[in-house]
């Protein structure tokens, strides 16, 4: 399989306007991923299905990631003038995280048995621009996973054939898998 | 857990025993009435998750249910006396076991098999499980296991053939099927908004009261 | 030949109300039992469709479908014709020559209006 520069650049070249980051995963798993946005996924995600020189024909897993909003303080080293001498002092720097829901891909190629690799799509927050397209048209087989995302993360994906719950039941209003839903008690008062 | 043995104490079982060595059986319409209901006592074919694949197991012929007189596993609640819950009650899932429950004609009995249907085992944190079917249905068995082996569905299955052949046909302390006062239906939970509606029966289960 | 001392009705009398016992004393038993033991408790949740724990929707009642009747007429016609044709090959040897031509042409008459269900597609199941 070729290196994920090499994917991003095809991609880039081949969908015109797509933004596309890789985002890296350092860990024992070292599975870094393709992020691309929203706008372009579809066409995107054709071009990977059906080039020749990629055939990504199989989405073997589709799953949801909830990322709240983080504020992560970081201490470096910079160079500021303190009493007049110019010292390295260590300052923490604060970096917010936006919030957003985001959906990730694994492809595999079954034509030239290659893969994963690793797609991930991300909505504008966590509250009310929750759509994503869906690639449902593109593998047959997200079809059932967007549904369980859909459920779990309330990810909307447009474009989706059946967009319904599939785990919980129809009439269940939250979405179980995020980071702020608390399960209600099971204790029965005594 | 040991097994209830028979008393040993009681005359009238030593006397039908000498009887017996001579070849003169005694029996009372009771213990006539109870031996033919538990040992031919046909289960409802309901598996839920993993304890099934055991359940199975028994029903073949390593373990052989059959021995039992209940290899008759019944597709349908209404030939059905026992409903073994074998695996995870979802919340999803507990109106319909409630309802098939209710459809079963009495006398009727419940097995709870295994860890999630006797409490909700691994899961019990689970946004979608249900604790314990005991918290909707009368359970006469618990049998423990995650999932218990085919052998251990099989000492469960004795331990309700003895509870069986314990029970009275007149009296206060008769079972459900034979006292008409009794409703043998329970009511099966809602499934609203956030969770199921009521999270257990009040008249089946009552939680274990913890000392501070 | 010596007159049975009990006449041969008398027999048929006792064994024909041995079979009717054998047949009424189990029902009456269980109906004396429901009735001292094991009273009958129906209600709608009990009796409920079943349909696999669900709650049932729509009405139970579907539409019998129009080949089944004519299938079953098909079918007593030509077993009013066998009715006819296994005397008649019991007793083919013993028979005048004309008659198997009658019967030839009966059967003949039989064929005539199978073929002519066969052309007006009544057999096809759809």
């Amino acid at each position: 399989m070729q290196t994920l520069e090499q994917i991003k650049a095809r991609l880039e070249a081949g969908v015109p306007g797509a933004q596309i980051q890789i985002v890296p995963n350092a860990g024992p798993a070292n599975q870094p991923s393709l992020l691309i946005d929203a706008g372009h996924a579809l066409p995107a995600a054709r071009l990977l299905r059906d080039d020749a020189e990629y055939r990504f024909d199989y989405a073997s897993n589709v799953t949801g990631v909830d990322w709240p909003a983080k504020v992560t303080k970081e201490k470096i080293k910079i160079k500021r003038v303190v009493a007049g001498l110019e010292k390295e002092v260590e300052e923490t720097v604060e970096k917010n995280s936006p919030a957003y829901l985001e959906a990730v891909y694994h492809l595999y190629s079954m034509a030239r048995k290659e893969g994963p690799l690793v797609l991930r799509l991300r909505t504008e927050n966590r509250a009310d621009k929750v759509t994503l397209p869906s690639l449902t048209p593109i593998w047959r087989s997200c079809e059932f996973q967007e549904r369980e995302v859909f459920d779990l993360f309330g990810i909307v994906f447009e474009g989706h054939p059946d967009l319904r719950r599939i785990l919980m039941w129809d009439g269940f209003v939250d979405h179980p898998m995020r980071k702020d839903y608390v399960a209600p008690t099971q204790e029965v008062a005594a | 857990m040991g097994m209830i043995h028979e008393s040993r104490a009681m005359p009238e079982i030593d006397q039908r025993q000498q009887l017996s060595r001579q070849g003169v059986i005694l029996t009372t319409v009771e213990d006539l009435y109870n031996w033919g209901r538990k040992n031919s006592i046909w289960p409802l074919q309901f598996g839920l998750a993993c304890c099934a694949i055991e359940m199975i197991a028994a029903s073949m012929a390593r373990f052989d249910i059959a021995r039992f007189g209940a290899e008759v596993f019944r597709p349908s609640p209404r030939q059905a006396d026992l409903m073994i819950v074998a695996g995870t009650v979802t919340k999803k899932m507990a109106p319909q076991v409630v309802r098939l429950y209710n459809q079963m004609p009495e006398p009727k009995y419940v097995i709870a098999m295994g860890a999630c249907a006797i409490s909700g085992g691994p899961f019990r944190q689970g946004y979608n499980v249900v604790n314990g079917i005991d918290r909707y249905l009368p359970v006469d068995v618990h049998i423990a296991g995650c999932p218990p082996r085919p052998e251990a569905l099989l000492e469960g299955l004795m331990a309700l053939q003895q509870k069986i052949a314990a029970q009275r046909l007149t009296g206060a302390g008769r079972p459900r099927h034979l006292d008409g006062a009794q409703s043998g239906e329970f009511p099966a939970p809602r499934l609203e908004e956030h969770d199921l509606a009521p999270i257990a029966n009040p008249q089946i289960w009552r939680p274990t009261a913890v000392k501070e | 030949m010596n007159t049975p001392p009990f006449s041969p009705g008398l027999f048929l009398a006792v064994f024909a109300a041995a079979a009717a016992v054998f047949a009424l004393a189990p029902l009456a038993m269980a109906w004396l039992w429901a009735r001292t033991f094991s009273p009958p408790k129906p209600g709608p949740v009990k009796n409920a469709i079943y349909e696999c724990g669900l709650e049932s929707q729509g009405a139970g009642w579907l539409q019998f479908k129009s080949e089944y009747y004519l299938y079953g007429i098909v079918f007593l016609v030509f077993d009013v014709e066998t009715v006819f044709l296994l005397p008649f090959a019991a007793a083919f040897k013993a028979l005048h020559p004309a008659a198997c031509v009658a019967m030839l042409i009966f059967i003949l008459l039989l064929a005539e209006g199978l073929v002519w269900a066969c052309a007006k597609g009544v057999l096809k199941w759809e």
